[in-house]
Formats: structure tokens, sequence, C-alpha cells
């Protein structure tokens, strides 16, 4: 299919595309996943695509597949389409004259070379982690690693091919004497950088601590959001507001807030697709735009919204390297890239008299994306009691608004961790309602 | 390693799929995307001992091979991590019947039709107040073939088409979204289905909830309606019910086969022959998809099985499915409470005071410690039994048991709602449903 990427930018051209592009995807990878302690199965998954924008008289058309046969029929179909459409004064035209920076760490040769038998390795470590923990069993995990390859043309003379690797580790524990808990904790890496022994043992202690929560008064207090807490509700309730096309289609709570003081002072926001080794670090976004740093909040302030090329063109302003696709077979939209979340830190929890640790949300999903509204069930959460984690919470609800949540961080630890793409140390964040 | 013995693969089977997909999206009036996507793979499982390997396999491919690739990697799993041999219960070939009428093929309508179709939607959403509309029409074939070593061969081919639409209204800096959506089997659906009703009461939603007040959480005694208690149906109950998750521990049901569990009132099946939006003919592994009484009168009936959970718990398989290339796994299908002889009327009397949760924004559930969340798209205050104040951003959450102990009375109204479950990071098309339900007691989080 790669050798084929070529001949279906040449066919789009002859079935009369003004501009077309194709994207090419390729993706390799191994999990061995465990059930309770034992392993389970081994999955190899290889998939490979190409998807085609055609444009013609200003309207774009979208096809994609995975058949080699199906390829010429795509693109036609794709300029097919383009045809149907009206033209779209706002399209300006797809990306050009791509000067792509140097990007280091995404890929990592012996992540590609290794064997099975390793594989299980890591996949064991996970689960011997959890062993360190007596009374506790692993339910569910898994270890993964991937090769991708990605190779974008366009007929503006776009041409950026790369390759990348990710390994990944997860595991869910639950506790076997007394009241039931549970606890997960997972990592993603670049390389084999990760401590999966330590992944399965932090869950399982995670899940213990968790054991015999009682129940907390409903009140207004301070909360600390773990890294993992907190990176849902930003991506939740927070990101899709920073997004051009919810900014231009009215459906975004940060309209017209641009050089608004939105969060306190000390807190920056840097949107971010050049970090060595980032997970969403790459030299382009998925449509052959230059990965860039933007500042999102500087000093607390609104400094931009973040752009594909289509939104960006729209608005007159250049591309912020946001053009972002799940896979194949979508065209590109706006996305966060490596999302960093900067606040001058502290040992937060010793810093906190009294108030509530929360490590993991469920329900983020069901956040008003728009107004920035959640309400979630905090999950293995501890109330602090003079500067420490004092007892587990049964059961506790927080609802908020993402926005709000900005002006009333007070706030951050040292623990920062990437999940995925969203970097962020815990967040400490005053008077919010805990529900019980 | 030593080299791969093919007669220690006691099993293995491969799903064949191919398809294409259609999706248009109309966002603000304007078309935003048109797109076409074409695929072909396959999905071959191999078991040696206790230990499963898979591969699968984008475009054009040679089943031998990857036969050959699964079987390696069980036979290497074995060797390396061997443990108790796995069994799978017996299944016969299934018989493909009963399918999905569809009176008018999707494919025979031209883009320019469902475009004007999903312009009207759009026009009849956008009512006074709204800011901004998405509409997306969705359209995909597939055909199914399934292989075993067992000597199972069988194949099918499903069409289904739906439409999703959302509106948005603003006021005050304060945003509300109202979101209707249907899915089924042929065009007709969008005549059977008063599709620009629907679309206008997803925009009177919107509008209205601007001035919704957010109440006070607290517990209480609440009424869901259809698609609330659908979604517990499936979320809570249906999710602990599937033997895999019994079998790894995470479930609150495990060893709870023949207990008082719920309310006498309280019945759930799963169904996969209903012409919902969940169903199939046979399952991922080819076996022949039935109705299963998870709960019945209260009384916890069956789990929901795979081959491999079948033949470990005692059951029957019919559950296993799968997106795609992606691993079986033992899913639900269409999946609802069943009726009861409450009126609406009743139950608003029967609570006093209270709320009327509806809709559902989406939901999460932790089926090992058997608790839930899930937020309403709106609700109702009840006070003294009788409907008043509109009411947002409401959620219930709570203990599964307790919950199902606290039904005090089962409507007559069933409905089901078509949806996409997403175990195991894999997408499949399912329904749930219930009719209205009475809850004594729940926790309801609000402001």
């Amino acid at each position: 299919m790669y050798e084929l990427a070529r001949k279906a930018l040449r066919f789009a051209e002859k079935a009369g595309a003004e501009e077309a592009e194709v994207y090419y995807a390729a993706n390799h990878s191994t999990g061995v996943n465990f059930k309770k302690d034992a392993i389970e199965n081994a999955k190899d998954r290889f998939s490979e695509g190409i998807g085609v924008r055609a444009i013609v008289n200003g309207a774009v058309g979208f096809a994609s597949t995975n058949s080699a046969a199906q390829i010429e029929n795509a693109v036609e179909v794709a300029v097919a389409e383009a045809r149907v459409r009206e033209s779209d004064p706002d399209w300006v035209g797809l990306p050009s004259n791509g000067k792509y920076p140097t990007v280091s760490g995404i890929y990592d040769k012996k992540v590609e070379a290794l064997e099975l038998e390793a594989c299980i390795e890591y996949a064991l470590a996970l689960i011997e982690g959890t062993k360190e923990v007596p009374g506790t069993l692993p339910t569910s995990g898994g270890f993964t690693r991937a090769k991708g390859r990605q190779l974008i043309l366009n007929t503006n003379g776009i041409e950026i091919e790369e390759e990348s690797t990710a390994v990944s580790g997860f595991v869910d524990v639950i506790t076997v004497n007394g009241q039931t808990s549970t606890a997960y904790d997972f990592a993603v890496s670049r390389s084999l950088d990760i401590d999966f022994f330590a992944l399965g043992k932090n869950a399982a202690e995670l899940a213990l601590k968790s054991n015999g929560g009682i129940k907390v008064e409903s009140q207004k207090t301070d909360v600390i959001f773990h890294p993992f807490a907190l990176s849902d509700i930003i991506e939740e309730a927070l990101a899709p507001s920073l997004d051009a096309d919810n900014i231009q289609k009215g459906r975004s709570g940060l309209i017209d807030k641009l050089g608004e003081e939105l969060a306190v002072p000390e807190l920056n926001i840097y949107d971010d697709g050049l970090i060595e080794a980032g997970i969403e670090t790459s030299a382009s976004d998925d449509e052959g735009v230059p990965s860039q740093r933007t500042t999102v909040i500087e000093k607390g302030v609104l400094e931009t919204y973040l752009y594909d090329s289509y939104t960006a063109g729209k608005a007159g302003v250049k591309s912020t390297g946001n053009g972002s696709r799940s896979s194949y077979t979508s065209p590109p939209s706006v996305g966060i890239r490596n999302f960093i979340i900067d606040y001058p830190q502290t040992d937060i929890i010793a810093n906190t008299q009294s108030g509530v640790f929360v490590s993991t949300v469920i329900g983020a999903h069901t956040a008003n994306s728009i107004s920035g509204d959640f309400s979630v069930e905090a999950r293995n959460a501890f109330t602090i009691k003079d500067g420490a984690l004092d007892k587990p919470i049964k059961s506790l609800m927080i609802s908020g608004n993402a926005f709000e949540l900005l002006r009333q961080i007070t706030g951050a630890g040292f623990d920062v961790r990437k999940v995925g793409g969203i970097i962020t140390p815990s967040i400490r964040v005053s008077d919010l309602s805990v529900i019980s | 390693m030593q080299d791969i013995n093919m007669q220690d693969i006691k099993f293995y089977d491969c799903r064949i799929i191919e398809g294409s997909s259609t999706s248009i999206i109309l966002d603000n009036g304007k078309i935003e995307e048109i797109s076409r996507n074409f695929t072909k793979g396959a999905g071959i499982r191999a078991l040696c001992g206790g230990s499963w390997g898979y591969t699968s396999v984008e475009g054009d491919i040679d089943l031998k091979k990857g036969i050959e690739a699964a079987s390696k990697l069980a036979f290497s799993m074995n060797d390396g991590t061997p443990k108790e041999e796995v069994e799978l219960a017996v299944v016969n070939p299934p018989e493909v019947k009963n399918l999905p009428e569809i009176r008018i093929d999707p494919r025979d309508v031209s883009i320019e039709e469902k475009v004007d179709l999903l312009k009207s939607i759009e026009t009849s959403a956008k009512v006074k107040g709204i800011n901004s509309t998405k509409v997306m029409y969705l359209e995909s074939e597939f055909k199914v073939e399934y292989r075993s070593s067992d000597g199972i061969e069988s194949g099918y081919e499903l069409l289904n088409v739906g439409f999703a639409v959302s509106a948005v209204a603003s006021e005050n800096g304060v945003y509300q979204a109202g979101r209707e959506s249907r899915f089924g089997y042929g065009y007709e659906l969008f005549k059977k289905e008063n599709v620009l009703e629907l679309a206008g009461k997803a925009g009177n939603t919107a509008v209205e909830l601007l001035n919704a007040k957010t109440p006070k959480g607290g517990e209480m005694p609440v009424i869901l309606d259809q698609e609330l208690a659908g979604v517990f149906a499936h979320e809570a109950v249906g999710h602990a019910s599937e033997a895999d998750l019994v079998l790894e521990g995470d479930s609150i049901l495990e060893n709870r086969i023949g207990e008082q569990i719920a309310s006498p009132l309280i019945t759930i099946i799963d169904d996969p022959t209903l012409h919902e939006f969940g169903y199939y003919p046979f399952d991922a592994e080819g076996a022949q998809s039935k109705r299963t009484e998870i709960i019945k009168n209260g009384v916890f009936n069956s789990y929901l099985h795979s081959r491999e959970t079948a033949a470990k718990l005692g059951g029957t398989p019919g559950n296993c499915r799968a997106q795609g290339y992606s691993m079986p796994v033992v899913r639900m299908s269409n999946t609802f409470i069943d009726n009861g002889d409450a009126r609406f009327e009743e139950m608003l009397e029967e609570v006093k005071n209270g709320m009327y949760l509806i809709g559902s924004r989406g939901g999460q559930v932790n089926t090992g410690e058997g608790i839930f969340q899930f937020n309403a798209e709106k609700g109702y205050l009840i006070k003294n039994g009788e409907l008043t104040e509109l009411i947002r951003d409401v959620s219930l959450s709570g203990k599964t048991l307790e919950i199902l102990n606290h039904v005090a009375l089962v409507g007559n109204d069933l409905k089901m709602t078509a949806g996409r479950c997403g175990k195991a990071g894999q997408l499949v098309s399912v329904s749930d449903g219930s009719p209205h339900l009475t809850i004594s007691k729940a926790l309801v989080g609000g402001a």
C-alpha cells in the first residue's frame, strides 16, 4: 500500500481534483494480556490504509480504504463527493511549504525489535508487582508495543514521512479480603523506560489503601486531583473549548475570551508537538503542518485557540499544527498535542491542612464540553488531614466547572506525569463541591 | 523456542469481514464532511493449551498464513507460560434466519437526497434560540464470514443506517445542548420515525435547559425515564453479568446465581434476536444468537457467555462479539428491563417529593465494586406528586444492588434506545431499554 500512495495522488489529479492529499498510516502492534494472574493471550495486529482528500472548486471529498484493490475506487469516490458539495468559501487550501523541525525520542529501534518472549516478560512484571502487596489480585491488564509509520503527500508539495514506536502497560487490581476496593495504574512511553513491576505494585498498594472507606460530609473543600483525575477532566471539559472549530461554530465556552485573564496568574498551559519523546510528538501534524510549541495560557491569560489548517484559514491565522486524525479512515480535525500544565511546584499534600485527594474519576466523559460543567464520581479518594493522606473515602461525587477550576488553582505537586499527551502534576483546587 | 507443532493447536477460527461505510456531516447547515470507507480484513484466533494467539490483518489476506501466525503466538505463549487448558463449550452450526428486512436499500438513495434529508432535519432542529446544529448520517454495510477448525462455516450480511442530531442554545455564557438519534435497518427508518419531530425536540430541549435550575443533590426517591433506566440495565447490571468479568473476579454478581438480588418486579433480558440495533444472527464464535434472562423476577438467573466462559462456568455461549477484526469478548446485545404494570401517574403519586430524571449523557460503572454514576440529560422536580421545575446537570450514582432492591414500581412502557458500547476498547452496536422505573431511594448529584 505504501508504494501506492504516490499513485493515489496522481489518480486524484487525473480524476479532476484541483488539490489532493494522501495520508498513509501503517501500524503493527503486539499485546500480551493477562486475566487474574495468568497470561491469557497474545495479539498481533497489522493495520495499514490510505485516506484521500480531494478538492474540487473549494469543496472537499474524503474516502479511505485498506484494500489495494480499492484505492482507485476510493480516489474516484472522494472526487465525486467533492463535486456534490457546494464550494466552501472558507476553504483556503491544503498545507504547503513544509519546513520541518527535528524531533527526537519518538522512535526506539529496541521497541520495534522486541520479541514475543520479552513482551511476555514485561506483562509478567506487571503481575509480579501486584504480588508484592498481599491481599490483592490483578483482575486484568497487559503490555503492548507498537510501531507506526506515516506518510503524508499532497499536491502542494508536502511530503513527510515519520516512524514512531510506543510501549504501554496497564493493570487493574482488586482487594481479596474484607470490603472490595479496586485501583488501576498505567503508563505509556516511546521507549522501554517504564518500570512495569512498580506499576503493578502501585496499583495494588492503592487498591489496598482504599479499603475500608469512610463516609464524609457533603461540603465545599480543597481537592487535590492526581494527574490521572485531572487529565480526564481537562480532556473532556476544557480542551474541547480551545478547539477553533468549536469556537467558530459557537460551541465553546471560550468564545471572545482571547486576552482575558482566565486562570490564576501562576498558571501556564502549552500545547507542544515538539517535546522530547512526547506521546504526541512528531515533526508534522496529521496533515503535514510543521509541529510547534504554542502558548495557550500565559500567566493566566488566554493567548490562543488551537487550529488545524482549515480552521486557521477560516480565521485568517496560521495553523498551530493541531490537525489530528484518529486513523486513516477520517479526515483531520483539531486535536490537542502534548498538553502541558505548568504551575509552581511544592510538596502539595504536605502543604494542605484539610481536604480531599482524588486519584481517578469516573464519568468525566459525561461533562458538558461547552459549558465546562462536570460531575464525576471520585475513585481511590482520601481525606487529607494535617498535611497527609488520612482515610479512604467510600463514595464521593465532585461537581464543578472546568473554567472556574482554572481560577481556583492554589497549588501543584512535584509528581508530573505523562497521561498520554496530557502532562501535568497533581493540582490543588480550592472550594469545590463534594457530595457524599 | 521450539518449532511449532500444529497438532498442539486444538482450535482455531477466522472471521473475514468486508464492508463499506458512508458518513455525511452537516454542521450549521453546511456539509462539513462526506466520507466513505472501504475495508477488508480478518481476525484469526488459535488456542494452544490455555493460551490464545490472535492475529488481525487488514487488506487482502492469506488465511493460511494468518492461521500459522496466530498458532505460533499461541504455541509460544503456552510454551513460555503454560497454564490450565481452556475448554470450549460445543456449538452447533448456526442457522442464519430472520435477518432484519430492508425495504429501501440506502445504497439506492442518492447522496443528494441524503443531504436534502439532513438539511430538513437541521431546519427542524433550529428552533428559536438555537445557535448551532450538527446532523450526522451514517450508513454501513458489511459481510461477515466465519470458519472454525470445528467445521463451522457460515456468513451473513447486515446493513444499517441512522442519524444523530445535536442542537446548542446559548445565552449569557450558558450553553446547553439537546440530542436525538435513531439507528436501524433500511432507509425506511427515516419514514417510520418522525425524524423532523425528533430534531425539533432536540432543539427545544437545548433552549429549555438554558433556564433550567441545577438542583441541590442528596438522597431521595426518583423516577427514571426509559432511556436512563436502560443505561442502568446495560451499564450496571449487564456488564456485571458478563462472564469474563465474573471470571476475572471483577463482578459483584460472582457466585450469585439463584439468589434474589433485586426487587421481584425486576426482570432483565439480553436478546440479540430482536431487530434492534444489537441484533446478530450468530456471534463472533459462530454460536447461534439467543435470548437470555439475566434476572428473572428479582432472582439472578444467568451470566452472558462466550464458548470459553460457558465451558468454565456452565452456560450457553452466544454473546461473544468483536468490533471489526478485534479479538472477540463477552458482550451484550439488546438489553432491557421487562415491562411491569405501573402507570406514570401512579409513580408520581408514589414518589410524592423527589426527581424525575430523563435521558442520559453517558455513565460509567465499576463492576467489581458494584457502583455506578450516570448523568441525566435533564429532569424535573417532583413536588406533591406533580412535575414542577425543569432541572439540569443532574447525575445519579450509587450501588447497583441497592438500586435494584429499591425499585418500587416498574412501568408498562418499555422503549429501546440504540447506542454503541465500548468495552475493551471495542465499539459494538447495542441497544438498551426499560419502562419507567421508580426507585425509592437514590443518590442524586447536583450543585
